[in-house]
């Protein structure tokens, strides 16, 4: 074996995670071989060095310490669960009950059963008075104030200081039924201006549900070059071919020609172009 | 529970299940950032939002690979987007140029010590892709066939790079010390 070939295995053989035959083989070639003994030498000097940094490392202080980060990540973790259960309704598990007693057990009188609160259905259907949200104007009251406070909560948690408290705020947007040109600019502040990139891509996600204008495509489009992380960029891309953002094209044609960008974001526009062509 | 049996459930919706691989990869992946920057504060950040886009991108893990791999892969990309975002710095410990030019007192002790500090300066001094394989290789402890799944590159091609930065460390250690190994 020549000396290139064996030099490359000394690191493993400094670890200890050589095999038998390579080791024999390593052993071998270094009796005959001054050159290799003495780069063995000075990486073995340097290999047991990096234990010694490694040891000083591990045994720094640690001015936040592990809870720290701990109680940081649960909070994002709630946040994240909260999200979740926000735009997720929650299923009933299903139940194996046992079946009441006065239930049918021969088809024919289930199938009559069945017939039979149908028509009692039909019958409440058309003889009871009308109870609709347009005809009770209590309820449709209540309903508004009710979008209002979720407005107000994401809108305030939108300008709160600490990161995850504007991750509950984007995610709380969710919970706002109909698109409001308040939340609508918050998440669009979110996007090009929170100093947080996990705010901004949560930002982008949640911005689907209000993108209902061209206006919003093209506030979307315009924030590409200025975002700092490729990410973000990926994300408001992605956003734009999943709304069919038509009027975004000129835009990211702009931007899968811009040499200043990162290349794979300029892949990305390109091939939104395409998809966009495609869909068309 | 392995890792890659957890980071499954994750995946499926058991997002609580990642506490459990936060516990376990936390610390490595803090001390993967640490070695990089040489910035606790940074690191802790970066450590965090590697954890955040785990949960963010959890629908694409593959888990045929290893869990640690594709971790450390997540972990490499969140810190080429901080690079992205100011130029790389590289921070000098302290001690390192106060013993510019010191005397050397026969001391074992100290001397051992100053040679860490030496081997350190030479480690911060190394280009990133070489420095990011050997803390790899000998910090974190990484298998090859782990550091070739965060790479995207051959197991032989690892080898030849973990070769090539002990090589770059060893030659930059022996210039700053001003003697080589006999």
């Amino acid at each position: 074996m020549n000396c290139e070939r064996i030099r490359e295995q000394i690191p493993e053989a400094l670890a200890g995670r050589l095999n038998k035959a390579d080791r024999e083989a390593l052993v071998e070639h270094l009796e005959g071989c001054a050159g290799c003994r003495t780069e063995v030498a000075e990486l073995n000097a340097v290999w047991r060095g990096l234990e010694t940094v490694k040891a000083g490392m591990d045994a720094a202080p640690d001015p936040e310490g592990t809870p720290g980060a701990k109680v940081r990540f649960q909070e994002m973790l709630a946040a994240y669960q909260a999200g979740m259960a926000a735009v997720q309704p929650a299923v009933p598990p299903v139940v194996n009950k046992p079946r009441a007693a006065w239930f049918p057990t021969q088809p024919v009188w289930r199938f009559a059963m069945a017939a039979g609160l149908l028509l009692a259905g039909i019958l409440c259907g058309r003889f009871l008075p009308q109870t609709g949200a347009g005809g009770n104007p209590e309820i449709a009251q209540l309903r508004s104030q009710v979008e209002n406070l979720h407005q107000m909560v994401a809108l305030s948690m939108l300008q709160q200081q600490s990161p995850s408290a504007r991750m509950r705020g984007v995610t709380y947007t969710e919970k706002i039924a109909q698109p409001d040109p308040q939340v609508l600019d918050a998440l669009l502040q979110a996007v090009n201006h929170d100093a947080n990139v996990n705010v901004r891509l949560s930002a982008v996600d949640a911005l689907q549900k209000f993108a209902t204008g061209p206006e919003v495509a093209l506030a979307m489009v315009n924030s590409i070059p200025e975002q700092e992380s490729p990410l973000v960029q990926i994300a408001l891309i992605d956003m734009l071919v999943q709304l069919d953002a038509r009027g975004a094209a000129p835009g990211l044609a702009r931007i899968s020609k811009d040499m200043k960008m990162d290349e794979m974001v300029r892949q990305r526009a390109a091939w939104a172009l395409h998809k966009m062509e495609v869909q068309g | 529970m392995e890792d890659e049996q957890a980071m499954r459930e994750v995946r499926d919706g058991a997002v609580g299940k990642l506490e459990l691989l936060f516990d376990r990869h936390h610390a490595g992946v803090l001390r993967y950032f640490q070695y990089l920057t040489s910035d606790r504060t940074l690191s802790e950040d970066l450590a965090q939002e590697v954890f955040f886009r785990i949960l963010k991108y959890r629908h694409t893990y593959q888990p045929e690979g290893s869990f640690r791999a594709w971790l450390y892969q997540v972990a490499r990309h969140v810190y080429a987007d901080q690079l992205g975002k100011r130029k790389p710095e590289v921070a000098m410990p302290e001690e390192v140029r106060e013993i510019s030019g010191a005397a050397l007192p026969p001391d074992r002790e100290f001397q051992k010590k100053q040679e860490t500090l030496i081997l350190r300066r030479a480690l911060a001094a190394m280009p990133g892709e070489k420095r990011e394989v050997l803390i790899m290789s000998r910090f974190l402890e990484l298998k090859y066939e782990e550091i070739a799944a965060v790479l995207e590159c051959e197991v032989g091609t690892v080898k030849q790079r973990v070769y090539r930065a002990m090589r770059d460390l060893s030659d930059r250690f022996f210039a700053l010390s001003g003697e080589r190994a006999s």
